[in-house]
Parts: structure tokens; sequence; C-alpha cells
């Protein structure tokens, strides 16, 4: 077998309408650039990057999925194992922002009870469109419990941040940190009442 | 050269044949259609049953399609535009029907819903083959009707600007109370050149395309990836070396990309995936045939979970447009559309790339492993190497 170069395995999903930036979020945070012209996903994607947190070296498999209805039969496959969910709209239109509840209910539907989830606001560099004022992302995300951030992968303004958060929230969960990428999802279900939530 | 000067003569007796011989022509076209004198678009059509065999019939039902087509694009998109442009300026509200007739029979209703769909079509078409400058450049051979007729019938991509636009105009605050929002129009918008007036560029072809299978196709509607079946399509159609099939080749696209549609659709229909007839069993298909060929390979990707649904439902669903360069892709569906049993050869290209990769996926772990599916080596293997894997294993 390999050495081993990380402590933790987390693994986080995106999903949202199409057309919302998922996928150039994703190649902000991974490669650190910006790309307008990005074909639209079929299925599924996937990018992997490492990242330090705690003072430990944490690899993040990151899926990223396709906006459309018809891709929800093998999207929601991916919701079971991810411990992680960004739940991304486009501030510049307001039908993705309506779609989010839909999306929420997918993840509860799919997903583990104790997943951590993120709500994004992408596009927030284009004012001028704007047509989400930032108080209802706010507001539907303090309503379900849900961190929020409005991001621009294109001005590159909190990408890194909402990875690292999520990435945390994640980490703060899992008990005793011990290195062993295989049994961290199991370890982290556990712990789920750890929160005390219930 | 010589023998390359021997493959143009050989398409050239096939094709000049008074009935083409298909089983020699399909046979002959496997191997690769060559682009010179427009011999991969004739192919093409060939082979996607948009022309018979009957050379001396092409024209009549060249001719004939062209003018289903245009009653198409009249019936479709220029009376419901004139009738959304006329009403719209005089909007009475006691007219039978109008914009905010709440009825889901309403022709208005349907304007509304198709503008949805469009949206769509518009978003997925703009990032149509985006490492090639073609789609974004101007057809020679704009819809003479739309944009330079005189009806006054705005372009599809104008009917999205303006549809974001009026969505644009109300918003709601937490307190429910509307209010209107000034807001600029979305021309222009994310970066994406304009062209001048009385201009189309080729990904609007593209889009007017798809909307109108789509309106044709109810059922089905418009699925994100049917763009990328039809955009090689296109392309070959639209960069043909004869000036006179380039003017046709929205009409010709349109027809081999239905045909070709009506073969591999079931693919992109949802509830169908778990059926015989979907993708679900298409995949299944491909990892039978990866056990046989190559059991240790295939139990490998088993062990590791990497399920054919992160890799090879792109590939099948998309024909492989999205794994490599367009003209690998066009030399790949030489061989896929000459395929008598349309699509098993398909099922052997995926098995032939896998096995391709298969001392890297034995030796890597899942992450490693996905990369790779997902971003096939096409520069390392290249697409010979993987047309003459996939006949051996069709042996």
């Amino acid at each position: 077998m390999a050495k081993k170069t990380y402590d933790l395995l987390f693994k986080l999903l995106l999903i949202g309408d199409s057309g919302v930036g998922k996928t150039c979020l994703l190649f902000r945070f991974s490669d650190d650039a910006f790309n307008t012209t990005f074909i639209s996903t079929i299925g599924i994607d996937f990018k992997i990057k490492t990242v330090e947190l705690g003072g430990k070296k944490i690899k993040l498999q990151i899926w990223d999925t396709a906006g459309q209805e018809r891709f929800h039969t093998i999207t929601t496959s991916y919701y079971r194992g991810a411990m992680g969910i960004m739940l991304v709209y486009d501030i510049t239109n307001g039908k993705t922002f309506e779609n989010i509840s839909k999306w929420l209910r997918n993840i509860d539907e799919h997903a583990n009870e104790d997943v951590e989830k993120m709500i994004l606001g992408n596009k927030c560099d284009m004012e001028d469109k704007r047509q989400v004022p930032k108080e209802r992302g706010d507001g539907i995300a303090r309503e379900h419990g849900i961190p929020f951030l409005e991001t621009s992968a294109k001005a590159n303004i909190n990408v890194e941040k909402a990875f690292m958060d999520l990435a945390q929230a994640i980490l703060n969960k899992t008990p005793g940190r011990d290195a062993e990428p295989r049994g961290v999802q199991m370890d982290h279900r556990e712990s789920g009442g750890k929160k005390g939530c219930c | 050269m010589a023998a390359f000067r021997v493959r143009l003569q050989e398409f050239d007796e096939t094709l000049n044949a008074e009935v083409i011989d298909m089983k020699r022509f399909r046979k002959l076209c496997f191997n690769g259609c060559p682009y010179e004198q427009s011999y991969r678009s004739t192919c093409w059509k060939l082979l996607l049953n948009y022309l018979p065999r009957e050379r001396s019939t092409w024209k009549q039902v060249e001719e004939k399609q062209r003018k289903t087509y245009a009653q198409f694009i009249d019936e479709m998109i220029i009376k419901p535009g004139v009738k959304a442009s006329q009403d719209g300026v005089i909007c009475d509200v006691t007219f039978e029907d109008h914009p905010l007739n709440p009825n889901p029979d309403s022709k208005w209703a349907a304007y509304f819903r198709d503008n949805e769909m469009l949206v769509q079509i518009d978003k997925d078409c703009r990032r149509l083959c985006p490492d090639l400058n073609f789609f974004q450049k101007a057809t020679e051979f704009p819809s003479i009707d739309l944009v330079c007729g005189n009806n006054k019938v705005d372009t599809l991509r104008k009917r999205v600007e303006q549809c974001v636009l009026r969505s644009e105009t109300v918003a709601t605050n937490r307190l429910g109370i509307s209010n209107m929002r000034t807001s600029r129009l979305r021309s222009n918008s994310e970066g994406y050149a304009t062209l001048a007036e009385g201009q189309e560029a080729h990904w609007e072809v593209c889009e007017r395309i798809l909307f109108i299978y789509a309106k044709l196709n109810p059922g089905l509607g418009y699925v994100q990836g049917m763009n990328e079946i039809l955009g090689p399509l296109y392309y070959v159609f639209a960069s043909d070396p004869s000036r006179e099939l380039r003017e046709h080749a929205e009409t010709d696209s349109f027809f081999c990309f239905t045909n070709l549609m009506s073969e591999i659709r079931d693919n992109f229909i949802k509830t169908l995936d778990e059926t015989q007839l979907g993708i679900g069993s298409l995949m299944n298909k491909m990892m039978i045939m990866l056990e046989d060929k190559d059991a240790t390979l295939c139990h490998k990707l088993q062990e590791q979970e990497l399920k054919p649904q992160f890799f090879a439902f792109r590939w099948l669903t998309l024909l492989f447009s999205q794994e490599f360069p367009l003209p690998d892709v066009l030399r790949i569906w030489d061989s896929l559309f000459s395929d008598e049993k349309r699509f098993s050869f398909l099922i052997c290209v995926a098995c032939a790339m896998l096995i391709l990769l298969r001392d890297d996926l034995i030796q890597g772990d899942f992450p490693s492993n996905m990369k790779l599916v997902q971003n096939f080596p096409h520069s390392i293997i290249d697409v010979q190497t993987v047309i003459k894997k996939a006949v051996e294993l069709a042996r």
C-alpha cells in the first residue's frame, strides 16, 4: 500500500440548479482560477484537494453534480456518502433561489441525517444584476440553521472560506480525529448526537 | 499519400453508384470518413438515414426536408413570436387570451413555459465546445426569416434576454411587498461577445435546432447533453468545404440530429434509467463485456466502488463527445455510425478505453482512478489506438 499522505478524508457534494456556477466554484477552489466557458456538467464530476486544518492534513473529495432534473436519479446516489453538502444558488437569478427549498428537501430525503450543510449565493460580484437580496439568503439559512455565504468564483470572494468552513464543521464533529480515513464516516455518524440537537 | 488517394477513389466509386452498396459503404466509413470533397457530410447523412440509398432521389429528399424545416421555424418560432409582439403592444385583458391568463391551455402559458426551456437551451448552447472559436463566430447563413426578415420577431437569444429581464423587474422583500427594481438589460452577459445586428452566431443556430426539436418532442423536451450530440453534427455540416452544403447546415443538422436521437433518446429519459432500454442497462452491458475481456480490471473497479455512473454515464450518453477533442470525436463517430448493430461498438470503445488504462487503474487508488476515467488521457493514448483496441474487442 502507498503511504498515506493525509489524516482524514472528507467527502463533499455540490448541488444546485443548472448554471449557478457549481463547477466554477470548485475550479476556483481547486485550481485557483476562473473560466467563464465551462461546458455543462453531465452526470457528475470529481475533484480532490488536500487542505490543512487544525494541524491535520485533510483530503477533500469533492463531487460536482449536474443541475438539471434529469440527472437527479444518478446524483442522489452520492448524497448518502457525503459528509458535507454545498447548496448553491445564483444571486442574479431568483428562480435558482426559490429552488433552494426543493434542494433542501432532496437532502432530507437522500443524505445522512447529520450531514453538514452550507448555502452559497454565488455571482455576488454582479451587483447590478442582483435579484436575490442578501437578507433573503440569510433568512432561509437562519430558518434551517445552516451557515450562509455570498460568494463569487469570478472575483474570488469567500470561495476558500466556504470550503474551509464546511470542512471545519465536519472536523468539529469528528471525534478523536484518529487518522483512519476509511473509518471516518462511521465515527462521524456516531458522533451525530454530540451536538445535542435532539 | 497514394493510399489516401486510393481511399478517396473508393469513396468516390461507392458513392457514385446509382444505388449505394451499404455494406461496402459502411465498411469504408468505419475506417474514417474523409473531410475532403464533403465526404464526411454525405456519409453521415447516409449512415443516419437522412439520405436514401438511391442517389437519384437525394435532391428531391433534401428539397422536401428543407421546406419542412422552414415550416417548423414558421410555426414554432415566427408565428408565436409575431403574436407575442402584437399582443404585447395592444394588451387588453378583455381579450380571450392574454399574458396573465391563468388557464394552462392558454397560448401565453405555453409561451412562458417555452421560455423556461429556452433559458436552459440558451445557457448550454453558449457554452458549446468552448475550446473552439467556431461556435462563437457568425454563420454565413443566418435564418433569413428571423434575422433579416421584416416581421419583427425576436431571435431566440433575444427572447431569452427579455424573459430574464422581465423576471428581474419585480422583487419581493421579506415583508411580502413587491417593488420594481430597475436593472439593465442582460445583453452581453457574462463576457460573451454579441454580434452585430443581422448576424447570428453558430451557437444560436444550434439553439434554434434544439428548441424546435424539443417542441416537436414534448415528451422528451430538452435534456442537458443533447447540445453535445448536436454540436459535432452541426460542426461537420457547417464547416463543410462545399458552400452549397454549408448553406443548408441547419436543416441537415436538424434531421440528422433527430434521426440520431431516435436511436439514443432512451439514454436521456430519466424514467428509463433502471429499465432494459435506458442508460443503466447500457452501463451494465459495458461492465459485462469488461468482465468478459478483463475480469481482473472489472473486479478492481467493483472493489473500489468506482461505479460506471461516475464516468460511463457521460461517456455513453454523449457518445464520447466530452472525452476527446472534436476532430477525434468525429473520427469515433464515423465508426459508431457505421456500426450495423448500432450501438454495440459504443460499448467496445468504452471497454477499450478502460483496458488501455488498465495498468494505471490496477495500481491506482480511488481518487486517482476517478481522475483518470473522468479525464481520459487522449494526448497519450490517441484515438486510433482506442479504435484499434475496440475493433479487437468486437471480434
